[in-house]
């Protein structure tokens, strides 16, 4: 079913937000994005690299992920390896030089757009330790003595949860965008492009019970976009009549995930 | 009107530096505002604004400034004039300096800013290249009409944009404000300050080096040649003392971030937090609540933690003349016979650094308040700011 989606292959969004990403496409800046979860952050990039017809490339930032990373990475342990068995050309260091993300962006031959996903779940410093190579697009590998500089200046795209909040050296390069959690209008839209022929009662009753259930201020983890396209997903699978969805509430834990907001909801019916 | 808005944006609290303001012009430049009021709010807030915290500011610095354009749509002349103000730039210029001095020097490269600031100006007449733009070339059309396609991506919502006063009108944006003057981030950030690493140190090498061993061992034709190195462990030690005493309450809030900072940046050989109630006398307590005997001693405290703790006191030095010189108890507990004030002296000769960082300090010398005034003999007293915090840090830092 997933699979499905994907050939339908569209993302909605809003002016706003399109003239964002022009805004920094031709200023030529990173469009740093933040929002809910499930607001499309990351699927954005995939837009954006899909409408111009440019590769995309993701790096998916994690607590442990270093700047360095993202450039190059010496493998000192394959020479070390290669070493010890005689191998042919452990002089040559340029061999165990291995690019990094941001590396293999600017070495790409045509224009790419480069997902920096999730800046926020790296250590406080990290988006400082890559100013320089965002402003000036090249690095320096130090072992070879070589610079990488970008041959086409990558379209670069980072998402953010604001787990953690981001320096202002950084944040004053960026063009910014919240993304807005989606109203009902903005939504609907949402959900027929990943179900174009969805039957109007039953888009109607589930935007019904999914912004009554956001709106409940004692629910913890707000649903967001993809869950309600999962729940509609499996109310259409399951055929559920849809006139009775917000008595009984089926395949309520598709869209509520926490056990005690499930209680919550439940104890407001 | 250039000027106006610059101000209106700093009297409503968005901080805004001469690079964002480059930036913004450069999108002028570029046309990318198509001289329409509402898509300039739109582009000129995703440059000069980064968090949706500071929406509601800008919001309103906006309506401060273009409030009398409300009816029209189009104010093409005027921003057309912007785009031609050296001297306005150069004012503008002049201002920032102070601005730009404040702010922390890897912020922003000052040279860099005025060669760029330079390079604009030349730049001004020449022709400006309108970049590869995506949907059509955005700097003389639109693209795309609401609801319709382009390549993929779906312009959504039947309204399209809204126009900027009906945004602002609905002042969306005003729970997403944040106004607290420190945030954890500043503090982490601050505390990273407090680094000394143990390489420097006399400790012997324990660790293996494994790119230098892996390096020597190839450029040795393969023959294993070990490298061991000092272990890097930040060997900085932390005594904080917080003052959780009435006149503290509103500043809860504030300790408790100090405190998570302290925690989360867990890369301090040791730290250790007691509590105080307005001054320290024998006992320092284990938690805000100050409760009599979930205590600790302080000579305890003394005797344990070594002079190379760095210590970071936190209050406001606000209290009566007698908490600080009487020695005949306090009316939270014992004094051990000693005052106050001759606590806080045999804390100084205790410890090789301290700060005390106060969060209502007064500015300039207060010598009416005269708790605050005796304390700042002892300790070097800094305001619990950005600015501050980062003196203190590095007063901390000190060599002997
Ligand atoms: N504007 C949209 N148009 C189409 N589908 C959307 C849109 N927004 C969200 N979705 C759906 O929601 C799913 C989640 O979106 P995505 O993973 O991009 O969110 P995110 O903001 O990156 O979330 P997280 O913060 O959890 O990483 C997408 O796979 C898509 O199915
Ligand atoms: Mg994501």
């Amino acid at each position: 079913m997933r699979e499905e989606f994907r050939s339908t292959g569209e993302y909605v969004a809003s002016e706003a937000l399109m003239g964002s990403v022009n805004v920094a496409i031709a200023l030529q800046k990173p469009l740093l994005i933040k929002g809910e979860p499930g607001t499309g952050k990351t699927m954005l990039a995939e837009a954006v690299a899909k409408s111009l017809g440019k590769k995309l490339l993701i790096w998916n930032i994690k607590s442990t992920t270093k700047a360095q990373d993202g450039l190059y990475m010496y493998d000192t342990i394959q020479r070390l390896y290669d070493g010890q068995f005689g191998e042919e050309g452990v002089d040559d260091i340029a061999r165990y030089i291995k690019l990094g993300k941001l590396g293999e962006a600017f070495e790409s031959e045509e224009q790419v757009v480069l997902l920096i996903d999730e800046i926020d779940k790296a250590d406080l410093e990290f988006p400082n330790d890559l100013l320089w190579e965002l402003d000036q697009m090249e690095f320096y590998i130090h072992e070879t003595k070589r610079t990488v500089k970008a041959k086409h200046r990558p379209i670069v795209i980072i998402t953010s949860n604001a787990e953690k909040e981001l320096p202002d050296a950084f944040l004053r390069r960026c063009i910014f965008h919240y993304i807005e959690f989606p109203d009902a209008a903005l939504m609907e839209e949402i959900v027929k492009v990943h179900f174009p022929d969805i039957e109007e009662n039953l888009l109607k009753n589930a935007m019904e019970v999914f912004y009554w259930i956001r709106g409940i201020r004692d629910v913890r983890k707000k649903p967001s976009t993809s869950e309600l396209i999962d729940w509609v997903n499996a109310l259409q699978m399951g055929g559920i009549p849809t006139d009775t969805l917000k008595e009984k509430l089926p395949f309520l834990g598709v869209i509520v995930k926490k056990d005690e907001d499930l209680e919550t909801v439940k104890h407001y019916v | 009107m250039f000027q106006n808005f610059f101000n209106a944006l700093k009297n409503r609290g968005v901080n805004v530096s001469l690079s964002e303001w480059l930036t913004l012009q450069q999108a002028l430049d570029e046309g990318l505002c198509e001289s329409s009021l509402t898509r300039f709010y739109h582009v000129a807030r995703s440059i000069l604004v980064h968090s949706e915290a500071d929406f509601d500011k800008y919001d309103l610095a906006f309506e401060d400034c273009f409030k009398s354009l409300k009816m029209e749509t189009e104010v093409s002349a005027q921003m057309l004039r912007w785009l031609d103000k050296p001297d306005e730039n150069a004012m503008l210029h002049e201002k920032d300096k102070e601005y730009l001095n404040s702010v922390e020097s890897f912020e922003i490269d000052k040279d860099d800013v005025e060669k760029q600031f330079k390079q604009r100006l030349k730049d001004q007449d020449s022709e400006h290249n309108g970049g590869a733009y995506w949907i059509g070339t955005m700097g003389k059309t639109s693209f795309g009409n609401t609801g319709g396609n382009i390549g993929g991506i779906r312009v959504g919502g039947a309204t399209g944009y809204q126009s900027a006063f009906q945004v602002i009108g609905a002042r969306r944006y005003r729970d997403f404000r944040d106004d607290r003057v420190l945030t954890g981030r500043q503090f982490m950030t601050a505390l990273r300050r407090l680094r000394q690493f143990s390489t420097k140190l006399d400790i012997p090498k324990t660790e293996l080096d494994i790119n230098s061993t892996v390096d020597r061992t190839c450029n040795n034709g393969g023959c294993l040649e070990i490298v061991m190195d000092r272990p890097r462990k930040n060997s900085v030690k932390l005594l904080l003392l917080m003052d959780s005493g009435g006149t503290m309450i509103p500043y809860c809030q504030l300790l408790n971030e100090l405190f998570q900072s302290v925690h989360k940046s867990n890369h301090y050989r040791e730290v250790k937090t007691y509590y105080f109630h307005n001054c320290i006398y024998s006992h320092v307590y284990n938690t805000p609540a100050c409760e009599n005997g979930d205590w600790t001693e302080t000579e305890w405290m003394f005797r344990n933690l070594d002079k190379d703790f760095k210590v970071i006191i936190v209050g406001d030095a606000a209290m009566a003349p007698e908490e600080l010189y009487a020695r005949d108890g306090n009316y939270r507990g014992p004094n051990g016979g000693y005052s106050g004030q001759e606590w806080l002296l045999r804390l100084r000769r205790k410890y090789r650094r301290v700060v005390w960082m106060n969060p209502k300090m007064s500015p300039t010398p207060a010598p009416w308040r005269e708790a605050e005034t005796a304390i700042k003999e002892i300790f070097p007293m800094l305001p619990l700011t950005v600015a501050g915090l980062n003196a203190g840090m590095e007063i901390l830092m000190q060599r002997q």
